[in-house]
């Protein structure tokens, strides 16, 4: 057969050769063993939540499934057995409302910090920021007993409340920085226009920082439904629960009678923030860096 | 504008309205940080410094707050043993996240860089990480537990079935949960260690390579003095973590007796929420905190003179 040479893309069949080369046989391998541990309790996750809870006691653990049936059986029983209903609706609402309070409240404070020249910001900025630095264990006790004080404790405002303010130092710190190296010009023009100071914020910074909030939003949001402490010490009914606080009760409590169902409820709960990751990597990976620098 | 036209400008009132304007300026700021001065402050450093008051009394059961201690429940810390084990406990942890996290996703990111198999194995790497501290545990605590994956497996390789309580014992269960927790972790660390490793330019590791330099030569040399803020980065990242790390132990360690003594932040939580020694786990945090802050203190000197020296 003849092969019409000029046809050929030498360029690109050197560049294939060249990354050959430098794909070792032996790097292949080892990198390829290492995958296959890492996602092998991924396996075992997938092949036990298929199997109903006599076929899990009977056959090996990384034994295949009959059939992915019981799978729904399985979910159904970890939504009303273990209410993880209630702890997906409560984790829910305090991510949502939660994030998204505490990163508009960090841009104005943030706005305030970057954008009007007045003594001692850097200091202002290290007061919010202190709140970060210490571990969660030095809140605790305070916090339970102000909010059995107040009334707080065991309620959703409450929790919301607190995730508000945990979730404000971190957005801070990034949204100074952009704030800072946005241009003040427009403020001024706005300001000749007879622009007030709100909706100058509203209108034309808040629009400005779209990027960043979506990420920080993200990145808070995860924050709050991984978290179990807080959960755990403000909290006691399983209607105001987090998701993570009523998978790690039902887990101490039937944990030992029905895993396939603790495997479940396990997935379920880290289902929405592989979902959103899965949707928004894009922005995830913006907020990698972010809270790398 | 002519002389005389300037010489009739009132520099003074001028002045004077910049100062009003710099001043109003400077309410309207405080109205844009007032929510979030108002809650830091109520619900973040105000308990801080209340927990440290509390350190110095004898609180315990609902008495005893207003009781003045001193210094009784930090050498009544010294003096117990559990803390002792905590303390240690904590070290492992922290020896751990420092070396294995930035050394694995080092070894990782070295290999898969530039392979076509990047993006996959960066891919199953990150995985882990997108699931919730607690269900990793959850998860892990039936890899462990005595019927569980890993005894069946083991099995395998040997002539009678293996029954090991690897969450049970006092030799295992911290390793056995520093093994799920790396399996967590490792990813972010490649993650970040491969961003540091493309931004290091290509001409002087072929410069050098042409020049006859070794693969470990141009390592050590070239990309190691250039990813190391990545590196300091990743590792007080993992330091930190490694410190408070409490979910994973919590939810893996329920059934293990000895489980206040695996963390001090186990510790303190069990010490306050279970034994009510209120008075006694403040002083747990305040040990942690300390420990904490001057980690943080260390990063923040550190990163200064490495920013300097790359200068």
């Amino acid at each position: 057969m003849a092969v019409d040479l000029t046809t050929l893309d030498l360029d690109a069949m050197a560049k294939v050769a060249a990354r050959g080369e430098r794909q070792s046989r032996p790097v292949f391998a080892l990198m390829a063993f290492l995958s296959l541990l890492w996602l092998a309790p991924f396996y075992f996750l997938a092949v036990s939540i298929m199997k109903s809870p006599e076929e899990y006691a009977q056959k090996h653990p990384l034994a295949l499934p009959d059939g992915i049936l019981p799978v729904f059986a399985n979910v159904a029983e970890s939504w009303t057995v273990a209410k993880m209903g209630f702890g997906m609706f409560n984790s829910l609402l305090y991510g949502t409302v939660g994030a998204s309070a505490a990163v508009l409240i960090a841009t104005m404070a943030a706005h305030g910090l970057a954008r009007f020249d007045f003594r001692g910001r850097t200091l202002w900025f290290m007061l919010i920021f202190a709140g970060t630095v210490f571990p969660f264990q030095m809140y605790l006790i305070p916090l339970f007993f102000s909010y059995l004080k107040f009334g707080l404790l065991d309620t959703r405002l409450g929790m919301i409340i607190f995730y508000t303010a945990i979730c404000i130092p971190f957005p801070v710190l990034v949204m100074r920085t952009y704030l800072s190296q946005m241009s003040r010009e427009m403020d001024e023009a706005a300001r000749m226009d007879g622009c007030s100071e709100w909706r100058l914020f509203w209108s034309i910074v808040l629009p400005n920082c779209r990027g960043p909030f979506v990420a920080l939003f993200l990145l808070q949001f995860t924050w709050i439904w991984n978290d179990l402490i807080f959960s755990t010490v403000l909290t006691q009914s399983a209607e105001i629960r987090s998701v993570m606080t009523t998978l790690q009760v039902f887990q101490g409590a039937y944990g030992d009678v029905s895993q396939t169902v603790t495997i479940a409820a396990s997935l379920v709960a880290s289902l929405p923030t592989v979902i959103l990751f899965f949707a928004l990597r894009k922005h995830f990976m913006q907020g990698l860096q972010v809270s790398a620098k | 504008m002519s002389p005389w036209e300037l010489a009739k400008l009132d520099f003074a009132a001028f002045e004077a309205r910049g100062r009003a304007q710099r001043r109003r300026g400077m309410w309207t700021a405080f109205a844009f940080m007032s929510p979030a001065l108002l809650l830091v402050c109520g619900l973040l450093l105000y308990p801080v410094f209340f927990n440290v008051w509390i350190s110095f009394t004898k609180w315990k059961k609902f008495k005893g707050l207003d009781e003045w201690g001193g210094l009784r429940q930090y050498e009544r810390l010294m003096s117990n043993p559990n803390f002792e084990t905590a303390l240690s406990n904590t070290f492992i942890w922290v020896i751990v996240s420092l070396i294995l996290p930035v050394v694995l996703g080092l070894f990782i990111a070295m290999m898969v860089r530039g392979q076509r198999m990047e993006e996959t194995a960066k891919s199953i790497f990150f995985l882990p990480r997108v699931l919730a501290p607690t269900a990793v545990g959850v998860l892990w605590f039936y890899v462990y537990s005595p019927d569980g994956v890993l005894n069946s497996v083991l099995s395998l390789f040997s002539a009678e079935p293996v029954s090991i309580g690897f969450l049970y014992d006092d030799g295992t269960v911290t390793w056995s949960i520093i093994v799920a927790y790396l399996w967590q972790t490792v990813g972010l660390a490649m993650v970040l260690l491969l961003l540091g490793l493309a931004a290091v330019p290509r001409d002087p590791l072929e410069a050098a390579s042409v020049d006859g330099a070794t693969r470990a030569q141009c390592f050590w040399h070239i990309t190691m003095p250039l990813i190391l803020p990545t590196i300091l980065v990743v590792v007080i990242l993992s330091v930190l973590a490694g410190f408070t790390v409490f979910d994973h132990i919590w939810v893996m360690a329920k059934d293990y007796p000895g489980k206040r003594t695996l963390s001090l932040t186990v510790y303190m939580y069990v010490e306050a929420f279970e034994k009510s020694s209120w008075a006694f786990a403040s002083a747990i945090a305040v040990v942690l905190g300390a420990v904490v802050l001057s980690v943080t203190w260390l990063q923040v000197t550190l990163q200064n003179r490495i920013e300097r020296l790359m200068k």
